[in-house]
């Protein structure tokens, strides 16, 4: 149900996440975006334009990427929120955490 | 006379002076009366024997001259018969007695007619002073037959000498007439024959001055009168021969006069006091001798007691100018002495009108207007001192009162100000008042919805004031912070207790009773420690039953135990505190259980069971018992209207899981299917969908041991208001509604990985309820559904 894949795309690393991130999908998902924890120099941009749904362990995942990535000095961008999602993000507060492109 | 008096009044100086003045003129008074009385008795007897012994002595002498007349007619008859028939020697004795005693008048030897034959018819020896001469004649001729006249017929006729009565002498040789008396005395021959008579006169006007040469008192005079009360002496000589005592009395009737001329005239001796000539005299009178006449004096009595009244005068004045000086030096010496209290009186005048640094004046005495003096100074520092303790006082207590009117502010805005009415919501109504007796209560009350529950709590602390409004603020916020995580009423109630009594170090205690009013179902969940049961007000009157549990601060491992109860739609729950059933009115009786539960059943059968109207009530009641009677102690009421209307179930599907994240999925296609079945919006839908996952995930994850398999069932029902989710499993009990909420507003480095599950329910579902029952974990989660929705 879930497809997360990772470029690099004019020096920022790019994810992109397509389906329904809830918690079954959430290891997964985790697996997938592991690499971007060891991402060096770069900023990271989480596309999220086809990102139906996310429940709180979607949540987690993008908390750990931005807690590692901000320990480097790096930032996360979030790109193409649907409103379904930003729903979540703002009522978790999420929404205060990112940078949105 | 009123403004004199008022002056008297004013002046201490003199109102004591004019008393002593007083009291001294009484005693002079007494005194000098006494000394008075006695000297004028004094000089009185004085008079009277300063009189007496004048009087006896003109008397001795009047006698000793008249004596001496009648001895002196003896010898001169002894010479006579002697040498009876020389008619020359007569004239040498005659002249031979006036030389003897030059203070006779005249003296006579007449002889009857034709005694000597040589010398014819007449003989008469007379010798007669005149001037420092004595003349001697013949003194009988045709003219004067002196045989004829009285004093030569009386001792004659009367055989026996005699004195005249006073008669006029006329002296034809030098022509003058002198008024006399004269001793007669007859002479006889050897045969006893009557040859002649010896006549020796005195002149009564030498006899008179004789008398009254001798005055005792200056106005004194002397009078002599004779056997027929005729006057011989008086000062008066017009009176004499011519008047007698008693003519006056012819005139004008005068018994005093009368009684002295009789007494006079029976030759008696004494004094009178009497009136003569219209003054006060006494009159000293005695007889003299054998003549028959009787002399007096007269003393005036302004002569006799002439001394004595100047002399009373004198005293009397000195004595009155004596007292008036006295009052005038009194009054000046007391008005000086009392100068300093006039300036005291003055000062504290003006300590009195606030002036309280005015100087007191210092005076050098020892007395008692020094020490007065002293006392005031040390009165007027202590004032000062007591004015700025009392100014330090007043300000503190203004200071305070003000500490205490804002501690009432703020205990007053720790309780709920907002009560929900029905037009608020569709399930409870819930109104409250609290009146404390003092700035500050110890009463509280409080509540508030979680989870579609309504928490509430009414209490009473200990005493009143400042100590138990902090003690009920405490116990206030704990009951908060508790209940926060604790939805069960006993185990509120063990967490309040534990939590008050380790910081209860003054022994307060707190009576309280806990509900937890399940707004869906209308269960209601409460613990009492030791607080009044409430009423409840529904078909009838009835208590709700309690456990008698102990009140909460007194014992730390108490127990209280949860009760439970079901309260229909209808049905108002009336909580009060003591302040209604003990509130006195001025006999000091109470309200008393009896009258809330009559004032109860009448606000039913009024139909004013509604929260605002069954407070108002029984306001109103206890106002009208209580009457102008100081309120005794706070005063709270709270009423609980459960209102909700049980609508039918209209949907209800289930699903059964295991605690296999890999379903959550299937899950999601269930809440999907209901929100579709009960025409949800899609964003409704989504929130239903996150909601469900995070409330099931949680179980799925921490209800179970890891690697065993659990169950997981989600039931949802709906009727025309609401959706329910009710999520049931078998696992440990686990409430994860008393979970910490998340801070949404930390960063990304310090938000904490998980709570997020719990956040994110509380905000998409309308309540969320958590019950253990039958070792099943049951968790409620409701939504109200939008009316468009029910309608389309």
């Amino acid at each position: 149900m879930m497809k997360t894949t990772i470029q690099e795309i004019d020096g920022n690393m790019v994810a992109t996440l397509e389906g329904i991130l809830d918690t079954a999908a959430a290891p997964e998902t985790a697996k997938a975006m592991e690499p971007l924890n060891d991402v060096e120099g770069k900023d990271i941009i989480i596309d999220c334009t086809k990102l139906e749904y996310i429940s709180s362990s979607g949540l987690r995942i993008f908390l750990d990427v931005l807690q590692h990535v901000e320990d480097k000095g790096g930032h996360v961008y979030i790109k193409g929120l649907t409103d379904d999602v930003r729903a979540v993000f703002a009522i978790t507060g999420f929404i205060n955490l990112f940078e949105f492109k | 006379m009123n403004k004199v008096l008022d002056f008297i009044r004013k002046k201490l100086s003199v109102k004591v002076s004019l008393g002593v003045v007083f009291f001294a003129a009484i005693i002079f008074t007494i005194a000098l009366g006494y000394f008075f009385y006695q000297s004028r008795e004094a000089v009185r007897q004085e008079a009277v024997n300063r009189a007496s012994q004048i009087l006896d002595k003109t008397s001795l002498r009047v006698e000793g001259i008249l004596n001496r007349v009648e001895v002196a007619t003896n010898i001169a008859e002894w010479l006579v018969q002697r040498h009876p028939d020389k008619a020359d020697s007569m004239f040498v004795y005659s002249r031979g007695m006036l030389l003897n005693n030059p203070d006779f008048y005249n003296c006579s030897i007449a002889f009857e007619p034709y005694f000597f034959k040589d010398q014819g018819r007449y003989f008469s020896a007379y010798s007669k002073h005149v001037g420092d001469t004595i003349r001697t004649t013949q003194g009988g001729s045709d003219n004067y037959q002196y045989f004829f006249m009285d004093w030569y017929l009386m001792p004659t006729l009367l055989d026996k000498p005699c004195w005249t009565e006073p008669y006029i002498d006329i002296d034809v040789a030098t022509n003058t007439s002198e008024m006399v008396t004269s001793y007669c005395k007859a002479i006889k021959d050897k045969q006893g024959k009557v040859i002649g008579v010896i006549n020796t006169s005195l002149s009564l006007n030498w006899l008179s001055q004789t008398i009254s040469a001798t005055k005792p008192y200056p106005h004194s005079y002397s009078i002599m009168i004779g056997r027929g009360g005729t006057y011989f002496v008086h000062p008066d000589t017009t009176k004499i021969t011519r008047q007698t005592i008693f003519t006056q009395t012819l005139e004008k009737e005068d018994t005093a006069l009368t009684a002295l001329g009789h007494a006079m005239q029976r030759g008696e001796e004494g004094v009178k006091q009497m009136m003569v000539n219209e003054k006060n005299c006494y009159v000293f009178y005695k007889p003299l001798g054998q003549t028959g006449c009787s002399m007096a004096i007269v003393c005036p009595e302004t002569d006799i007691f002439g001394g004595f009244d100047r002399l009373r005068q004198t005293v009397m004045a000195i004595v009155f100018v004596g007292l008036v000086l006295m009052l005038y030096f009194f009054i000046r010496i007391i008005t000086r002495e009392l100068k300093p209290l006039r300036r005291l009186a003055k000062e504290a005048e003006n300590i009195a009108s606030g002036k309280l640094d005015v100087e007191l004046p210092k005076f050098e005495r020892i007395d008692e207007i020094g020490q007065l003096s002293q006392s005031f100074g040390n009165m007027q520092q202590s004032l000062v001192k007591y004015i700025e303790e009392l100014k330090d006082t007043t300000a503190q207590k203004v200071s305070i009162e003000r500490d205490l009117n804002i501690a009432s502010d703020i205990q007053m805005g720790m309780l709920p100000e907002q009560f929900p009415t029905k037009d608020d919501r569709d399930d409870v109504q819930l109104f409250a008042s609290l009146t404390p007796a003092k700035a500050v209560g110890g009463d509280l009350f409080d509540f508030y919805f979680r989870d579609e529950k309504l928490f509430f709590c009414i209490g009473d602390v200990s005493g009143k004031g400042v100590p138990a409004s902090l003690f009920m603020a405490v116990t206030r916020s704990v009951f908060r912070t508790v209940s926060a995580h604790e939805s069960m009423p006993d185990r509120i109630m063990n967490t309040i207790n534990k939590t008050m009594v380790d910081m209860n170090k003054t022994h307060m205690f707190v009576t309280l009773f806990v509900g937890v009013l399940d707004l869906p179902t209308g269960r209601l969940y409460y613990s009492n420690a030791g607080h009044d049961a409430p009423l409840l007000v529904g078909a009838g009157v009835g208590v709700l039953t309690c456990n008698p549990n102990i009140p909460i601060g007194v014992r730390r491992n108490w127990k209280y135990s949860l009760q439970e109860s079901k309260i229909f739609t209808g049905t108002t729950i009336f909580l009060f505190t003591d302040g209604l059933t003990e509130a006195m009115d001025a006999n000091r009786e109470q309200f008393k259980m009896e009258r809330v539960d009559e004032v109860a059943r009448q606000a039913l059968n009024n139909h004013q069971q509604e929260p605002k109207q069954i407070i108002d009530v029984m306001t109103d009641a206890v106002h009208q018992f209580v009457g102008d009677a100081e309120q005794s102690d706070d005063l709270t009421m709270m009423a609980i209207q459960y209102i909700k209307q049980q609508s039918d179930v209209r949907m209800r599907k289930s699903i059964a899981l295991t605690n296999d994240i890999q379903q959550v999925p299937r899950l999601n296609d269930f809440v999907k299917e209901v929100c579709e079945t009960v025409e949800m919006s899609h964003e409704d839908t989504l929130k239903m969908k996150v909601a469900i996952e995070e409330a099931v995930v949680n179980v799925m994850k921490y209800a179970y041991p890891a690697g065993t398999t659990g169950d997981v069932t989600v039931e949802a029902a709906s009727n025309d208001v609401r959706l329910k989710f009710t999520i049931i499993d078998s696992g440990k009990p686990f409430d994860p509604t008393v979970q910490a909420d998340v801070d949404t507003t930390l960063s990304a480095k310090d938000r904490r990985i998980g709570g997020l599950g719990i956040h994110i329910i509380r905000q998409y579902m309308d309540s969320i309820n958590y019950e253990r029952m039958d070792n099943l974990n049951v968790l409620t989660l409701r939504k109200k559904l939008q009316v468009s929705n029910i309608e389309t």
